[in-house]
Parts: structure tokens; C-alpha cells; sequence
């Protein structure tokens, strides 16, 4: 409160400019608040309700197992089921990056609330890495829960040598994945409801030039296509070959080093990118007036 | 002085030709309203579906989705096979590609639902409406359900020219084909109806819900394995749902010739229980009717609920953020 008022006297004792000359600390404290105020609703929708239990853990856990039981039926070796669980955890990530990322500026703009995150006095860049914060929190424990059951289920067992760079990898990935997803929610900011429609574009074509279901190497020319741009394919072929160390994997990708350095690559040049296109973009899409246009 | 007829001031009931009040106005007129409603929701859903972008894009918006599904399959099978036979590849891909029509139906009423509840805000709008709530959900439903059968159809017609699956005009059962698609179309509807009674009831974040649905029944439907792979619960509810009969049916109607099939078989529950290996064409026909029955049912049954429940609740209207 007395903060407050010291902030109100000394606003009321200069000019409207001096006020809104904001140091360093004020604009990174309020970015800070923005990423906490951001994540917090996707953060608190974990216990909020409780039918995302159902239809989050529960059902795409069938869906995985569908792919486990293919395996089963043309009598595939066990560490490809392995590979099938965990490309079913990586889809909890890749379904939030595209539809509470990628899609979530044109969501808050048909809501109406896009123009007050404009309006507001914080850096947008902020709003995007809170919902990405928010989102990883909710996916992990949507994949956790997937990856544990469907372990013990189907009696994966996981050969790893390099915890560390496991981890790693796992961590660039994510960092990549929310990166990407940073740069399509810019893109998305000038759209309408072809956002939507590509939102669902990027999935099963998305899943099949992933591998998320097979040994990306196996697609060839596509695969290698795959691994240079797509942070998901990259990264789970990376963590298939260290989680799977001593199991036939298929040759034919970089070693998981090589694909760590271009998950490095790929978050820095998605995070540059989004914060360059989200400039870019509002720009336009101020003059063009689409900030604001709801319903198209 | 001249009097004027008080009939020309005074509007009397049942006198529409010069102008008065309709009394079908208020009773409605049946069929007619019914049939207007359908066609308006189906119009407008159409325009929703296909108006975003260009013809071209929209094509390939409509089949890259169940041909990467079908790719998804083939490859898994080929990785393991080392190039697997014709017959299993038409088993995968005529099983995905009907699958896609599943997703279509089952998201069309679903998204309505949620289209219109949180996006447009328009739900509480279309509900005080003449229209009956139930018929323009059906009629929005449709053009997703022509976007599926676009995307099926060209699977199959992929699967023919590309990957060598043995479908042959002139080998199509059409009386079978014919009666296993009305039925099994009756039945992907009734299930729209029960996830659209679903997303009356949840938030925002239940655009996922109906492909999650879809997901799980996927694993017990024998689209892209035979049933007898998995355990014998697991089978029970796969013979319980009647897209498994659709799929099989279709497939039977299809490929008359090809061996394969995901009902019954060595190991299977059917086998077991009623002595021989598969069932029979008109066997499918007979279970996907009882099935179907049983599911549509349920359907009118849940959605009432809901519908009631909605209403009680004040979730016509109400938003939800995240």
C-alpha cells in the first residue's frame, strides 16, 4: 500500500511521460508478474477439473495402446512398444504446443481478451512464455502419468546409459517445442478460423513425419526433412536412442549428441524468431486492424 | 361519412392470405420446420467448414489428415513386415480411412457445441430459437461428416492407386455396403450426440475431448488389428460397439476376397464361445443393427440429460477461460 503511494506521488508530482518511464527493474518486475499471472490458470486447471483425468490421461493412454497392440500383432520386437509409449507421452507436449500455444492468441481474440494483453503494460513476449511455463506444468503431468502407466502396463523396460544427457535432451526438447510453438502463436496472430482448421493440420501428419510411432530413420529423405525442422522428431529420436541404448535401434539419424547440439539450435533460432515475428506481426496486424477482429 | 369495415383494421386469426396473424407461427408447421432447420445447419455448417481458405487448401486440409494416419500404419507394419502384403495393407488402410469418417462425425456435433457456446457466444441464441435444438445440432454435424467422407474416400482411393490394396469395383457386395453404411452412419451420429452432451457439460479445453474419444475406441473397434490381439475384456467391449460390426462390414462389403479380418479368428472370444472362426456377413449386418440400436438409444437418452442439466445449471451460456 505505502508503495503504492509513494508510486501515486511521485506520478502526480511529474509529467505523464516521467511516469511512464519505467527503470529496469518495474518493467522486469512486471514481466515477471506477467509470466506467474499467465501460467497461473493452466497451473491451477490441474485440480480446477478433475474430467481431464479422464479425458486427458485415461484416453489418450488407450490411444497409445492401440499402437502397442499393431506392434503386437505383426509380433514386433518389445523395445518397439518401448518406442510407441514414449512417443504417446510426447504427444501431451506437442497437443498443448499447438492448441494452448500455436492457437491460443486467436483464442484470446475471438474471447476478446487480446487487445487488453496489448493494452496492458508488459512485454507480449511474456504473456507467451507464461503460457508455455503454465502448459509444460500441465503436459508433464499429463505424459508422466501416460508414460508410468503405460510402462508398467506393457512391461517397457528402459535401457539408459547417459542419464544425463536423457535429461538433457528432454529438456532441450521441450525448450524447442515451446519455442516452435511461440512462433506459430505470433504467426496464428494474423489469422481467423484458418488458425483452427491448421491447428488440426498439425497433427497426424505432424505424428507421421515425426515417427512418433516408429523409427523416424526409417522415412529416409522425409526423416532427415523431419529432424532439421521439427523439434518433436529431432528429440525423440534422440531420447529413443539413449533410452533404448542396448536395444537393434535402427541406423540412419545423427548420434544423440549431434541431436541435443540442433535442439540447442532450434531453441535459440525459435526464440529469436517468435520475438521478431511477434514485433513484425503486431505491427501488421495493428495496421491492419486485426487485433481486435473477432469472429472472422 | 363513410365507414370503414373494421376487418380491414382488425387482424383476425386464421386469415393469412390478407395478412393476419398464422397460427402455424406459434404451433410450427412439422416436417417443414424440421426440414428447414436441417438444411439452414447444414448450410451454415458447410460455409463454417470449407469458406476459411481456398478450394485448394481446403482439399488438402480434407486428406492430409487420414492419409497420414493410413502412412502412420503401413510404415509400422512395413518396418516390421519388410514390405507387407497387399492384404494387411488393405486391412490398415480401409480400416483408417473409415476411422477418419468416425473422427468427423463424432467431432462435428461436439464442436458445435463448443463453437457456439465459446467461441461465437451464440449457443443461448440458437437454443431460444424455434428450431429444435437437437435438429440444428444434427444439421451443423453433417458438413463435418461430408469433410470425413471426402477425406475417406480419398484414402481409399491413395491406398488403390499407390500402396496396391485389392479393392475392385466390380468385386463390391453393394447391398451390403449399402446397409452397413446407413446403419453404421445412424450409429457415428449417435455417438456425436453423446460427446456433444459431453461438451455441454465441460470447458473450453474439450475441443481434445471428441478425438480422445475416438482414440479409445480406435483400440477396440479392429480398425487396424483383429480384436483376438487383445485381452478378453477388452475383445467383449469390441464386439459390444457397433463400429466394430460397421468396420468389419464394410471391409467384408469391400474386399469380398481378402482373408483378413478383425472379428473373430484363432484366440478370439467369438471363436470360443460360438464354435466357428468368424462371423457371417449377414451375422454383422444383424449385430451392427442390434448394436447401433442400443447405442442410439443410449444417445437420446444421455443428451436429454444433459440438455437438462444444462439447463438447470446455467451452462447454455456460460464461458470458460485458460
Amino acid at each position: 500500500m505505502a508503495a503504492w503511494a509513494r508510486r501515486v506521488a511521485a506520478g502526480s508530482a511529474g509529467s505523464p511521460a516521467a511516469s511512464a518511464a519505467w527503470s529496469r527493474r518495474q518493467a522486469l518486475a512486471t514481466d515477471l508478474r506477467t509470466i506467474v499471472g499467465r501460467a497461473y490458470p493452466r497451473v491451477r486447471a490441474m485440480m480446477r477439473e478433475r474430467s481431464w483425468m479422464f479425458f486427458e490421461i485415461l484416453l489418450p493412454f488407450l490411444a497409445t495402446s492401440t499402437f502397442v497392440f499393431v506392434y503386437r500383432a505383426v509380433h514386433a520386437p518389445p523395445e518397439y512398444v518401448g518406442f510407441v509409449v514414449l512417443g504417446g507421452a510426447m504427444t501431451a507436449f506437442w497437443l498443448n504446443v499447438i492448441w494452448m500455444m500455436a492457437g491460443q492468441l486467436w483464442w484470446e481474440k475471438s474471447q476478446g481478451n487480446l487487445e487488453l494483453y496489448f493494452a496492458a503494460p508488459m512485454d507480449v513476449m511474456a504473456v507467451l512464455i507464461g503460457m508455455a511455463i503454465g502448459g509444460l506444468i500441465l503436459s508433464s503431468s499429463r505424459a508422466a502419468v501416460v508414460l508410468v502407466v503405460a510402462t508398467v502396463v506393457y512391461g517397457v523396460s528402459f535401457q539408459v546409459d547417459q542419464w544425463l544427457l536423457l535429461a538433457l535432451v528432454f529438456g532441450l526438447t521441450l525448450a524447442a517445442l515451446y519455442g516452435l510453438g511461440m512462433v506459430l502463436a505470433s504467426l496464428f496472430l494474423m489469422w481467423g478460423r484458418e488458425a483452427f482448421h491448421l491447428t488440426q493440420l498439425l497433427q497426424e501428419p505432424v505424428y507421421f513425419i515425426s515417427g512418433l510411432n516408429f523409427p523416424i530413420g526409417r522415412l529416409g529423405f522425409i526423416g532427415a526433412l523431419a529432424i532439421s525442422l521439427l523439434p518433436l522428431a529431432v528429440g525423440l529420436d534422440a531420447m529413443r536412442q539413449l533410452a533404448f541404448a542396448r536395444s537393434d535401434y535402427p541406423k540412419g539419424t545423427p548420434s544423440p549428441a549431434i541431436e541435443a547440439l540442433i535442439l540447442v539450435i532450434m531453441t535459440v533460432v525459435s526464440l529469436a524468431l517468435a520475438r521478431w515475428m511477434l514485433r513484425t506481426l503486431e505491427r501488421l496486424a495493428r495496421r491492419e486492424g486485426r487485433l481486435s477482429v473477432r469472429w472472422q | 361519412m363513410t365507414t370503414r369495415s373494421p376487418a380491414v383494421h382488425e387482424p383476425k386469426f386464421g386469415t393469412p392470405a390478407w395478412g393476419g396473424f398464422d397460427p402455424a407461427r406459434t404451433r410450427g408447421r412439422g416436417a417443414a420446420d424440421v426440414r428447414r432447420a436441417f438444411s439452414t445447419a447444414t448450410r451454415l455448417g458447410w460455409q463454417m467448414e470449407a469458406n476459411w481458405t481456398d478450394p485448394v487448401l481446403f482439399f488438402i486440409y480434407s486428406v492430409a489428415k487420414p492419409i497420414s494416419s493410413a502412412l502412420i500404419f503401413v510404415v509400422m507394419i512395413d518396418v516390421i513386415g519388410g514390405g507387407s502384403t497387399r492384404e494387411l495393407r488393405g486391412f490398415v488402410v480401409v480400416g483408417t480411412a473409415l476411422w477418419s469418417f468416425v473422427m468427423s462425425g463424432i467431432a462435428g456435433l461436439a464442436w458445435s457445441i463448443l463453437d457456439d457456446r465459446e467461441r461465437y457466444r451464440m449457443l443461448k441464441y440458437v437454443y431460444v430459437s424455434p428450431s429444435s435444438f437437437l435438429i440444428v445440432l444434427l444439421g451443423r454435424g453433417v458438413a463435418r461428416i461430408a469433410v470425413g467422407a471426402i477425406g475417406a474416400l480419398i484414402t481409399l482411393a491413395v491406398g488403390i492407386a499407390l500402396l496396391g490394396i485389392p479393392i475392385s469395383l466390380g468385386n463390391i457386395d453393394w447391398p451390403m455396403l449399402v446397409a452397413v453404411m446407413i446403419a453404421g452412419l445412424v450409429t457415428i451420429v449417435a455417438v456425436g450426440m453423446m460427446l456433444a452432451a459431453v461438451c455441454l457439460q465441460t470447458r473450453q479445453e474439450s475441443w481434445s475431448y471428441p478425438e480422445a474419444a475416438a482414440g479409445a475406441l480406435f483400440l477396440v473397434s479392429g480398425a487396424v488389428f483383429p480384436l483376438s490381439v487383445l485381452p478378453a475384456p477388452a475383445q467383449l467391449l469390441g464386439y459390444l460397439s457397433p463400429l466394430s460390426w460397421w468396420i468389419e462390414g464394410v471391409r467384408r462389403a469391400i474386399m469380398p476376397g481378402v482373408g483378413i479380418g478383425a472379428l473373430g479368428g484363432p484366440g478370439s472370444i467369438f471363436a470360443e464361445v460360438i464354435g466357428r472362426a468368424s462371423p457371417s456377413s449377414p451375422e454383422i449386418i444383424v449385430a451392427l443393427l442390434g448394436t447401433g440400436a442400443l447405442v442410439t438409444l443410449g444417445a437420446i437418452v444421455g443428451f436429454r440429460l444433459s440438455d437438462h442439466r444444462a439447463r438447470d445449471r446455467g451452462l447454455l451460456d456460460q464461458t470458460t477461460g485458460s
